[in-house]
């Protein structure tokens, strides 16, 4: 995650990274409403087709956010990682769950939500790939790597 | 839908603090809470830009007057492109003119530039009609529309000060700076819930296949087409008109009054705190004639539609309201009802918030700061401002509240005043010669029709002399174009005199600064020539005269027999494709002639200080000659 966070691209200062920061905001902040609005109906009334809008809507946020990056010159924050994996797997679990208690709504409209969900990672896969290539984009989420112990001998890079 | 309206308005509250409370804890000076330091990142400019010029239309009551006259009111959109137009042609020489000469303000350039403390004064009044009228009928508007959604729950009065309050909490937090990041976001929720609103209405009540088919409308009213190119009526509230009001020339002269938003003094101050000038030819070409006039343009007829088809009796009898269409979303879904309501409240709230701000921090630059309290520390500044958003958020919430009628009447002629600083502005940005005497004499003659074709004028004249045989816009004109013809004709006139007047010097030495340092890009004369053309040509189609074509151009084209089954209102079709060509238009000025592309950093070159020291007695120059003259005759 910290790699993300400062890789060759450049640092930001304070005012630069407020202003990235209420940018990203404005695109998240529109389009999220958007995309709320239509899976809650599309929840409601059992409509594949409201929730497939809600996903293509979080992809165009998602694809927004990736212009902001592009314009500033940076990459994902940590905070935007950690916030964008906690939705993720708050929402992926709520799915699973629902499916497992047989909510009606999760079953009827487990192709379109799957699928949204298969999206978003791959989406997501595909970024990280094409703007930081295979190596660094595993090295982004190595956990293991943070806690290996470092020492003169150590051969960690970081 | 009460409950759910409150956690959604709430939520929107709540991210408004949020971004205000981040501003506020950044390092920053004092003085940036009221110009932002002057370094604004362009894409505030292209979204709150937008979103302001969009709002200022006045999106609540632009759905309901679709509603009444459809596709002939549907055109006015395309003077958005008007507005993207004079964006183009004064911003960028606006914000060069602040550069070099270290000023920050409409108002003290047009100042300084002149050398005239009366075009102060007019701006000052002009900046006091859109900080408190015309924000206060946004704000009562959405007391209003709180109202009707809640179905009562929620009382107009209450929806008001609550409102007021929380975008006062948002200003009073983050400043100038908070203001826009603010207006910037709501502008994109306002981009989105009108495309939004406009599917979803299509795909749940089929407002798309009404379009080819007749809906209710107000009774008499020609639906798809425009009714004739000018109508000889004594005007509104005197002598009704045949088939509705938008004549061509209503939509022309509707569409100049448009501009009066990018002149005003509040837009341009978000001008000249861009930082260096980005995002100008983005955020006039693609977002604003772009995004912005296509959305409007196809979502409008699609709602207006739904509000007529909702309640067909109302409209009968000539009134039309949300609250039918709105328990018709609730009863579908109550988020849809949910999305209309944040739609129309963005709309309103981004007015609201802007001028407020705006109208705060010019209020202690160009008055407080200059002339009352020249001594002041950036901190007492900053308090002075802060103090003085207080004051116009609780004038704004009382005048909501309590003078609904007063409101309306100043804030009609508002865009309409503004329009007259044309000539100014362009004195300023393009034309050397035209001078104090004519720019005042034009905007007073300008001023002038305005007031007496708009109901302010109208009620005060007839209410205390005599009754007058005109009624508001005669002949189907705007008060805008009323008053911009006069303002023209004598601005013109008065210039013709004062060629070789010695004031020139002074306005001269910033034109040389442009030609020098900033200069346009160089086409050849045919090019040149080809561009102020389609110019024209595209004015003339789209809103001039040439735009009456449109009634049946698609549907019974004149260059075959049969009729054309499109499905579609040929003036609809028509509407689009001089939108395109519009945004053409724009881009070709924006990028190609490079009007809105600044070449040169610039730098503080020039001390304007050409205006005369306020409140000091002086006689005017034709007095002190006559006199010379006389008195030489008596010797």
């Amino acid at each position: 995650m910290a790699v993300m966070q400062s890789q060759d691209d450049r640092q930001l200062d304070d005012q630069q990274a407020l202003e990235r920061h209420a940018l990203v905001m404005t695109v998240w902040m529109p389009l999220g409403f958007v995309a709320f609005l239509l899976f809650g109906h599309g929840y409601r009334v059992l409509d594949g087709w409201f929730v497939g809008a809600a996903i293509a809507v979080l992809l165009a946020a998602f694809a927004g956010h990736v212009i902001v990056n592009w314009v500033y010159r940076t990459l994902f924050s940590g905070r935007e990682l950690a916030l964008g994996l906690v939705a993720y797997v708050v929402a992926l679990l709520a799915f699973l769950l629902s499916l497992l208690f047989g909510a009606e709504g999760a079953e009827a409209l487990f192709l379109p939500i799957g699928l949204g969900f298969v999206t978003l990672a791959a989406a997501v896969i595909f970024y990280l790939v094409t703007h930081l290539g295979l190596r660094r984009s595993f090295e982004a989420f190595d956990v293991i790597r943070d806690f290996r112990p470092r020492g003169p001998g150590s051969s960690a890079r970081r | 839908m009460t409950a759910l309206l409150i956690a959604v308005l709430g939520f929107f509250f709540a991210y408004q603090i949020y971004i205000a409370s981040l501003t506020a804890r950044r390092r920053q000076q004092a003085e940036d809470y009221l110009d932002a330091g002057l370094a604004l990142p362009g894409w505030c400019f292209v979204f709150a830009g937008t979103g302001v010029v969009l709002a200022g239309l006045g999106l609540f009551d632009h759905y309901l007057l679709a509603a009444l006259f459809r596709f002939q009111y549907n055109h006015l959109a395309l003077g958005l492109v008007l507005a993207a137009l004079g964006g183009v042609l004064v911003q960028k020489r606006l914000w060069l003119a602040a550069r070099v000469t270290g000023l920050k303000t409409l108002g003290e350039l047009l100042a300084a530039y002149y050398g005239s403390t009366a075009l102060r004064v007019l701006l000052l009044i002009l900046l006091l009609l859109f900080t408190l009228p015309f924000a206060a009928q946004s704000l009562a508007r959405l007391g209003l529309l709180i109202e009707t959604a809640t179905q009562g729950a929620l009382t107009e009065t209450s929806a008001v000060w609550a409102t007021a309050f929380f975008l006062f909490l948002g200003g009073v937090i983050g400043g100038w700076r908070a203001t826009i990041f603010i207006v910037a976001g709501l502008s994109l929720l306002l981009l989105a819930l009108i495309a939004f609103t406009g599917g979803i209405g299509s795909l749940t009540f089929g407002w798309l296949a009404t379009m080819g088919e007749e809906v209710p409308t107000l009774p008499g009213v020609l639906q798809r087409d425009i009714p004739g190119v000018i109508q000889y009526s004594a005007g509104l509230g005197k002598e009704a008109t045949a088939g509705g009001i938008w004549t061509t020339t209503a939509i022309l002269s509707a569409g100049l009054a448009l501009v009066g938003i990018v002149l005003s003094p509040g837009f341009a101050f978000l001008a000249i705190t861009t930082s260096r000038g980005r995002g100008f030819a983005f955020g006039q070409v693609w977002m604003t004639a772009g995004l912005g006039v296509g959305i409007l343009l196809i979502a409008t007829p699609l709602i207006g539609a739904g509000l007529a088809l909702a309640d067909p009796e109302a409209l009968a009898k000539g009134s039309v309201s949300y609250g039918a269409l709105l328990r018709a979303f609730t009863d579908v879904d109550s988020l849809f009802a949910a999305g209309l309501v944040v739609m129309l409240a963005a709309s309103l709230q981004i007015l609201v918030a802007f001028f407020a701000q705006s109208g705060a921090s010019l209020f202690v630059i160009e008055i407080l700061g200059r002339f009352v309290l020249p001594g002041m520390t950036p901190q007492d500044r900053r308090l002075a401002a802060r103090i003085s958003l207080a004051v116009i958020y609780l004038a704004l919430a009382l005048m909501a509240g309590f003078a609904a009628v007063p409101v309306e009447i100043l804030a009609a002629m508002t865009l309409a005043l503004s329009v007259q600083l044309l000539p100014a502005v362009l004195g300023l940005c393009w034309v050397p010669w035209i001078s104090r005497g004519a720019v005042m004499t034009g905007l007073i003659f300008g001023s002038l029709l305005v007031i007496f074709t708009e109901p302010f004028g109208l009620i005060v004249f007839e209410g205390l002399f005599l009754e007058l045989p005109w009624g508001r816009w005669p002949l189907t004109i705007h008060s805008a174009a009323w008053g911009l013809a006069f303002n023209f004709a004598a601005c013109l006139l008065v210039s013709i005199f004062t060629l070789r007047a010695p004031d020139r010097a002074g306005r001269d030495r910033l034109h040389e600064i442009f030609r020098q340092h900033h200069r346009q890009a160089s086409f050849s004369p045919a090019m040149r020539g080809a561009m102020w053309s389609l110019i024209l040509l595209w004015a003339f189609f789209a809103l001039g005269p040439g735009a009456i074509l449109g009634n049946w151009f698609f549907s019974e084209p004149l260059f075959s027999e049969p009729v054309a089954l499109l499905g579609l209102p040929s003036l609809w079709v028509w509407q689009i494709a001089f939108w395109l060509i519009g945004v053409f238009v724009v881009w070709w000025l924006a990028y190609q002639a490079r009007l809105s592309i600044l070449s040169e950093e610039a730098t503080l070159r020039l001390n304007l200080d050409g205006e005369a020291p306020p409140f000091v007695p002086s006689r005017p120059k034709l007095f002190s000659t006559f006199l010379e003259r006389v008195a030489k005759r008596q010797d």
